[in-house]
């Protein structure tokens, strides 16, 4: 009895969680509850709709949310092949030096994100960039007009740039998880390297693969700074598209952007939920 | 010819040698204990045999053939860890029967294989659950069957049971005695537990520094150790340091000690004398038996364990430990002066190096 | 033992250099991450360099302009403002929280677990949409104040994860345990005892904020716009004015995250080490 008290709390106890409660019923989720009734009202008549989500089929909403989905997708999948294998080189690395400072370096850059991180691929890869230029000089490439950094191609070289270290980061522990004493019992079982990986390596990354794959995802759909910094209008994507409606660029109904920021939680909603499974998962595994 | 031999294996660590000069014959169907302190090398041997840790020079054979230039997944030798080691994304029977499906076992025969050997450690009914869902002498008993079900040559165990509670490390103990003598497994075991070893071996090999101290028996061992440090780390002894002196007694700074005879020795030689608490008897009056060594003392520290009391008695300036038994009705107390007597068969004498 | 045993077995003869496909993806890593930056650098003092494969020359010219240009100073105190105003609020509703409920209310650790990891699943932009519709009357309608209360909303696991690891690190119930019976009522338990232990945990979370409100842009132009310019604001106007100043810019907002980053790790060195010991291990 009493531990049960202890566990969920007196009324008293709970008094001092209201203020942070409070907080964040202020600022996250009655906006947030308030937004999806907007989507569902009609903006004159105040009466229910789904008009809103009905909406969403225009062709512009259902690019923005193609585009959305396909950078976010390849970017994670880039981010989370070849973060994995930069990882298990970091990890394997023989000095620690060098594992900290990479370790540290992927820490630091993966908050790169947003404006001057889009400013930096301008200077490398823009129309007069450093790489355009060193291509043109001594190759006689014209980077342009196929590539554009102001492209879906150009944001997805931007988008890997905060995807691969924020992986590094994620997958360094997975592999600090694999104990050496599974590749040692397999061995004595009679598998060699490649049965190992295969059979017990590989499987046991995967809950932490799949949260690497659903937090970059998330990661990169949520995105706004970097991509209004680079295509501006000329890529539809949700975040870009929602934003014009906040600022109120495109004269169009409120709704329309409330059902698309609806949607959009939803799809982020669900990464961020496998995500966390995914991490369970994986945290269960390396106890046992 | 014995079944596992290890001829002169030699291994160093950034030049310093862990394990120095280690020869051991092992007979087919015998469990022996390789026991020692931390460090000791015992870990490091047992490593080279399953092929983790390469020898710097030495040979090891394996039912006469050389095994050493042998991939470790090739030399069908069943490794237990300490940490269990199963893997967390299969279930009991998977992991059980990971190491046949290695070997290409058909998967009806497979299914009988794995029946049995969860019989065997009785957790047939764990099967279908997860490692994590396992309690840790579970984990360690499937630790076993996984081991045991590709019929290795030999079985290693690496500390098998350190992980676990006092209570379910008996009961366990006792279960791989009776498995490894059901099956006639060659088996070594690897513990820095004295009472492991000594209840589950038929032969216990000593370890300290990299080296053999000595190979023997368990009772042997406990008996007649051959050398201090195996006379001090298993049970306890007294230590007397001395001289020789005459054809039978060891004078040392506080008492004159009768031994056996000690014609094996120099006269003068320095010896250390080595009595354990248990063959002291504890008497209030000195009731001289013949030949007896009797010394008088006062008690300093009473502690009792249970089936015996050790005493701490002040001999002239030196600590000496002693048993007395529950059937000892005689009751001691601080600051009681007593005599404290043994035979000379109760006095191993070694020599010191200085 | 185990522990001597895996520091043995790491045989000093084998593997002291890496293998060539770690080299391989290391120096792929390292081009990725540096080029962009470095060249911004180098871009920011070159008088031109888009003909050259080096700069034709160089000057600190955009720098002078870059420090010369209105609302710089405006731009960068806005920055500085909103940074420390959101670390305050943080930390005056975070760190009781979180040990409070670490001590008194462990039943509602899982709610603030998720309400912790609920702003990674908001998209910035569809938290200012929500904000701005609701909250649309003065005086908070496209404030800094509704700015302040989204961005410690978006920054709020950024300072979590350091303070609760350290409660945990600590043992704050134990403490708090010691400290009630010597005497000491909740608020000197938490300012006398809790808070000088938990010390490294509150100055990285606060680092951290700070290096992520720093840059901050989507909320900002979205709730406020140009009625609080910050510095991340100033930024995105001069890429489409002036490129050079605006490398001028980025170079001291990269140069920032360093810093911060440098600070935060030595913190880190001076507390608890627990987070790189995960990845140590091998």
């Amino acid at each position: 009895m009493a531990s049960k008290q202890k566990k969920t709390g007196r009324t008293s106890d709970w008094l001092g969680f209201a203020p942070f409660l409070l907080f964040c019923l202020a600022f996250e989720i009655i906006p947030i509850i308030f937004l999806l009734r907007g989507s569902f009202i009609e903006k004159t008549t105040h009466l229910f709709t789904f008009q809103h989500y009905l909406d969403l089929q225009r062709p512009l909403y259902i690019n923005s949310f193609v585009n959305s989905i396909k950078l976010s997708g390849l970017t994670a999948i880039i981010g989370v092949v070849l973060g994995t294998f930069i990882g298990y080189a970091v990890y394997r690395w023989p000095s620690e030096r060098v594992r900290e400072l990479l370790i540290t370096l992927s820490d630091v850059t993966t908050n790169f994100a947003g404006v001057p991180l889009a400013f930096a691929f301008v200077v490398i890869l823009g129309m007069n960039g450093v790489i355009t230029q060193f291509l043109l000089q001594y190759f006689q490439y014209h980077l342009y007009p196929k590539f554009s950094i102001y492209s879906f191609s150009g944001l997805i070289l931007a988008y890997v740039y905060f995807q691969l270290p924020l992986m590094v980061l994620l997958i360094l522990p997975a592999f600090a998880g694999l104990k050496k004493e599974w590749q040692e019992s397999a061995q004595s079982l009679g598998a060699g390297p490649f049965k190992y990986w295969w059979r017990i390596g590989i499987p046991v990354l995967m809950p932490s693969l799949i949260a690497g794959l659903t937090l970059l995802f998330a990661n990169a759909f949520g995105a706004y700074a970097t991509a209004y910094t680079l295509v501006e209008s000329k890529l539809s994507l949700v975040t870009l598209q929602i934003g014009y409606m906040i600022a109120g660029e495109v004269r169009q109904d409120q709704g329309v952007g409330m059902a698309m920021a609806i949607g959009s939680l939803i799809i982020m909603g669900l990464s961020i939920g496998v995500y966390q499974a995914a991490t369970l998962r994986a945290r269960r595994w390396s106890k046992s | 010819m014995a079944y596992l031999e290890l001829k002169n294996v030699n291994k160093y660590y950034a030049g310093v040698a862990a394990v120095h000069d280690f020869s051991l014959d092992i007979e087919k169907g015998s469990l022996v204990s390789f026991l020692g302190p931390s460090g000791c090398g015992k870990t490091t041997t047992l490593r080279m045999i399953a092929g983790f840790e390469q020898l710097d020079s030495g040979t090891i054979r394996l039912d006469g053939n050389d095994i050493v230039p042998v991939p470790p997944n090739r030399r069908d030798i069943g490794m237990v860890f300490q940490s269990y080691a199963l893997f967390p994304n299969m279930t009991v029977r998977e992991n059980v029967a990971f190491g046949l499906e290695m070997k290409k076992t058909p998967k009806a025969e497979i299914k009988k294989h794995v029946d049995n050997v969860l019989e065997m450690v009785r957790l047939q009914d764990t099967a279908k659950r997860f490692p994590h869902q396992l309690s840790g002498g579970q984990q360690q008993r499937i630790a076993l069957a996984r081991a045991l079900a590709v019929q290795p040559r030999v079985l290693l165990l690496d500390e098998p049971l350190s992980a676990l509670d006092a209570e379910v490390r008996v009961v366990l103990r006792g279960e791989i005695r009776r498995i490894q003598s059901e099956l006639a497994i060659t088996t070594v075991y690897v513990t820095h537990d004295q009472e492991e070893a000594l209840s589950i071996s038929d032969k216990v090999v000593v370890m300290n520094k990299g080296l053999i101290e000595q190979v023997g028996a368990p009772e042997e061992i406990y008996r007649a150790p051959n050398t201090r440090f195996v006379a001090t780390f298993i049970g306890t002894a007294n230590q007397f340091l001395g001289k020789t002196s005459g054809k039978n007694m060891v004078v040392c700074n506080n008492v004159e000690l009768f031994t056996n005879s000690l014609t094996d020795f120099k006269t003068d030689q320095p010896v250390v004398v080595l009595v354990r608490p248990e063959n002291i008897q504890v008497q209030a009056e000195q009731s001289r038996q013949k030949g007896w060594n009797s010394i008088h003392g006062e008690v300093e520290t009473i502690t009792f364990h249970g089936a015996i009391t050790r005493l701490g008695v002040n001999v002239n300036g030196q600590r000496v430990v002693a048993d007395i038994t529950v059937a000892n009705t005689q009751p001691v107390s601080l600051n009681q002066k007593l005599w404290l007597q043994f035979p000379p068969e109760a006095c191993q004498v070694m020599v010191v190096e200085e | 033992m185990a522990k001597s045993r895996s520091t043995q077995s790491r045989d000093p003869n084998k593997r002291v250099r890496p293998a060539s496909w770690q080299i391989f993806m290391v120096s792929f890593f390292l081009l990725y991450m540096l080029v962009p930056i470095i060249s911004t650098y180098v871009f920011s003092v070159a008088t031109r360099w888009d003909r050259t494969i080096l700069p034709e020359g160089y000057t600190l010219e955009f720098y002078k302009r870059a420090f010369a240009a209105s609302y710089f100073t405006i731009t960068l105190r806005n920055s500085l403002i909103l940074s420390l105003a959101t670390i305050l609020v943080s930390l005056l509703v975070i760190v009781p929280t979180v040990y409070w409920v670490h001590t008194r209310l462990v039943g509602a650790k899982p709610l603030l677990d998720i309400l912790m990891i609920l702003p990674f699943g908001i998209p910035m932009v569809v938290l200012a949409l929500a904000l701005v519709q609701v909250y649309n009357f003065p005086p908070l309608a496209r404030s800094p104040t509704l700015l302040i209360g989204a961005v410690v909303i978006y920054s709020m696991p950024f300072m979590y994860r350091p303070v609760s690891n350290a409660i945990q690190a600590v043992d704050a119930q134990v403490l708090t345990e010691a400290g009630q019976s010597l005497g000491a009522n909740v608020f000197q338990v938490l300012y006398r005892i809790i808070i000088p232990n938990i010390l490294p945990g509150i100055l990285s979370g606060s680092l951290l904020v700070f290096s992520t409100v720093f840059a901050e842009y989507t909320l900002t132009s979205l709730i406020v716009g140009a009625k609080f310019k910050t510095f991340p604001l100033l930024l995105v106007e001069f890429t489409r004015i002036n490129g050079n100043v605006a490398s001028a810019f980025s170079v001291i907002s990269f140069t920032i995250a360093w810093l911060v980053s440098i600070l935060i790790l030595w913190v880190g060195s001076m507390g608890n080490t627990k987070r790189t010991k995960t990845i140590r291990a091998r």
